[in-house]
């Protein structure tokens, strides 16, 4: 109770503040959901915005491994965008370790501040300089007409050109593939599993069938048979005769058969259900809704920005 | 028989500080490593300073050039500071506050070159000008940052130093407490630039 009526006050305060933002309490929507790079907490870019930038941060770091966190809010603490891009670099270590390839660009739009952050292994591919260029030209311009967008999607555009013209930066796809591997073994271990189940299920039923209870031995086997057929119920019932060949003893078993779902015997039921639940799971990793994580790059403090 | 055993307690006490003293000397060494290389970044991220210096000036100076005293007081404090370099193994307290002195008096002349480029429009609205602003801002934040960087590591190596036990380890294998940055007086603060 006094959690929830916790929770309310924090909703209550943060919604009235109209949020001040802090490297603690912004939003990272990557980490839900990989596909997400752009914060967007005060809805200060269009959908159709957000969606042309994550699909271009996507495809960068796909092809060129540079992880981006792009952050439009309007007012953020201290109102520096640099000391905030710097902390939220330290706070996440946004980039590969390897490569250290990560972006955070920052845009606080009534702090009237702006910030293009890079990871230190992106210091070559993106000077000092070529971030002041871009924002002179392709951000600058914009955001004294409040265009958020316009500058926004031109300085991605504009990052991702020189991004690309660098072919040392080598794709996150290659790891991505390492996953993929590893989810094909993991369900291909499953279905191992279950057809396994299913065999040693049937195996068991056979076994227990040629159980003699008399000498206690595995020597029963079916020497007649009949079936009876209840098509009210669907079932059809075996009734088979086994006999020891051991010490001639005779035993009489019946046991049903479901006809609506053959095979439904306790092993290959449980087989199937594992085997079913893992398809769900195989065919999830596909689908890349799954969140994404950090690599722990870091930052020396290269990059540039300013107030406009 | 008595005697024998306290024989073998000496022993087994003087093998326990052998493997404590070893301990203690190699996360000396390492921690004293993360401190060398801490500093060869920051002095790294000096030098970077140093080596935009000479472009900037002649930049100012096609704009400028009656300003002849502000750019000839960078290129002085330039030269006094690129003398001025510390070994990674003789980072003393003294050495260190020398080096910062001396950068300083680089920050504060370039300092006083920015405030007077504010008087020059052109100068301002040249490409090439604010792109070397943009990189002499961004090695700034670096050096803070490098600095930053390196007091942790300094830091980090001077409890080890000087915590007992292992203060005696490092007294004996010569492992003394390395400087660290002071804040500034506000001499070195990043040269702010409003557009």
């Amino acid at each position: 109770m006094k959690k929830v009526l916790f929770l309310c006050t924090m909703l209550l305060t943060t919604t009235l503040l109209a949020a001040t933002y802090t490297p603690d309490n912004l939003p990272i929507p990557y980490l839900q959901d990989k596909t997400q790079y752009v914060s967007n907490p005060d809805g200060i870019l269009s959908q159709t915005t957000v969606d042309s930038l994550n699909l271009w941060l996507g495809q960068m770091e796909a092809s060129h491994g540079v992880q981006t966190v792009l952050a439009v809010v309007e007012r953020i603490e201290g109102g520096e965008a640099y000391d905030f891009s710097m902390a939220l670099g330290r706070k996440y270590g946004i980039g590969s370790k390897e490569q250290n390839t990560g972006l955070i660009i920052v845009l606080a739009t009534e702090d009237r501040a702006y910030y293009i952050l890079t990871g230190r292994g992106l210091e070559g591919t993106l000077p000092d300089a070529i971030c002041k260029r871009i924002e002179n030209n392709q951000m600058l311009p914009y955001l004294r007409d409040g265009e958020w967008d316009e500058a926004m999607l031109n300085s991605v555009r504009a990052i991702t050109k020189y991004v690309d013209g660098d072919d040392s930066l080598v794709g996150s796809s290659d790891f991505e593939d390492d996953d993929d591997t590893g989810a094909l073994i993991a369900f291909v271990v499953c279905m191992a599993i279950g057809v396994g189940l299913v065999f040693l299920g049937a195996w068991y039923e056979e076994r227990k069938k040629s159980y003699c209870p008399s000498c206690h031995k595995h020597k029963m086997k079916k020497i007649s048979g009949y079936t009876t057929k209840n098509k009210i119920l669907g079932v059809l019932t075996h009734h088979d005769t086994y006999r020891c060949s051991n010490c001639q003893f005779t035993k009489e078993l019946h046991w049903d058969e479901n006809l609506n779902n053959r095979g439904g015997s306790g092993g290959a039921a449980a087989g199937s259900a594992l085997g079913g639940s893992f398809f769900g799971r195989g065919g999830g990793f596909g689908g890349g809704g799954f969140g994404g994580s950090f690599g722990g790059g870091s930052f020396g403090g290269g990059g540039a920005g300013g107030h406009f | 028989m008595k005697k024998s055993s306290i024989y073998l307690i000496i022993a087994a006490v003087v093998v326990l500080c052998g493997f404590y003293g070893c301990n203690t000397y190699n996360s000396l060494v390492s921690q004293d490593e993360n401190v060398s290389r801490a500093w060869a970044d920051v002095e790294a991220q000096y030098q970077r300073r140093a080596d935009l210096i000479p472009n900037l000036v002649n930049t100012v100076k096609g704009y400028a050039a009656h300003e002849s005293g502000t750019l000839e007081a960078v290129v002085a404090a330039r030269s006094k500071a690129t003398q001025i370099t510390v070994d990674p193994e003789n980072l003393t307290p003294e050495k260190l506050a020398e080096y910062q002195a001396a950068q300083g008096e680089v920050s504060q002349a370039l300092g006083r070159l920015l405030a007077i480029t504010e008087n020059y429009p052109d100068l301002k609205a040249n490409e090439q000008f604010s792109e070397l602003q943009a990189q002499l801002e961004g090695t700034e934040n670096r050096i803070a940052e490098s600095r930053r960087l390196f007091n942790e590591a300094a830091q980090a190596y001077n409890v080890s130093v000087r915590r007992f036990p292992a203060n005696l380890f490092a007294n004996i294998f010569g492992f003394s407490v390395k400087g660290n940055f002071k804040a500034d007086a506000g001499a070195e603060k990043a040269p702010e630039v409003q557009f």
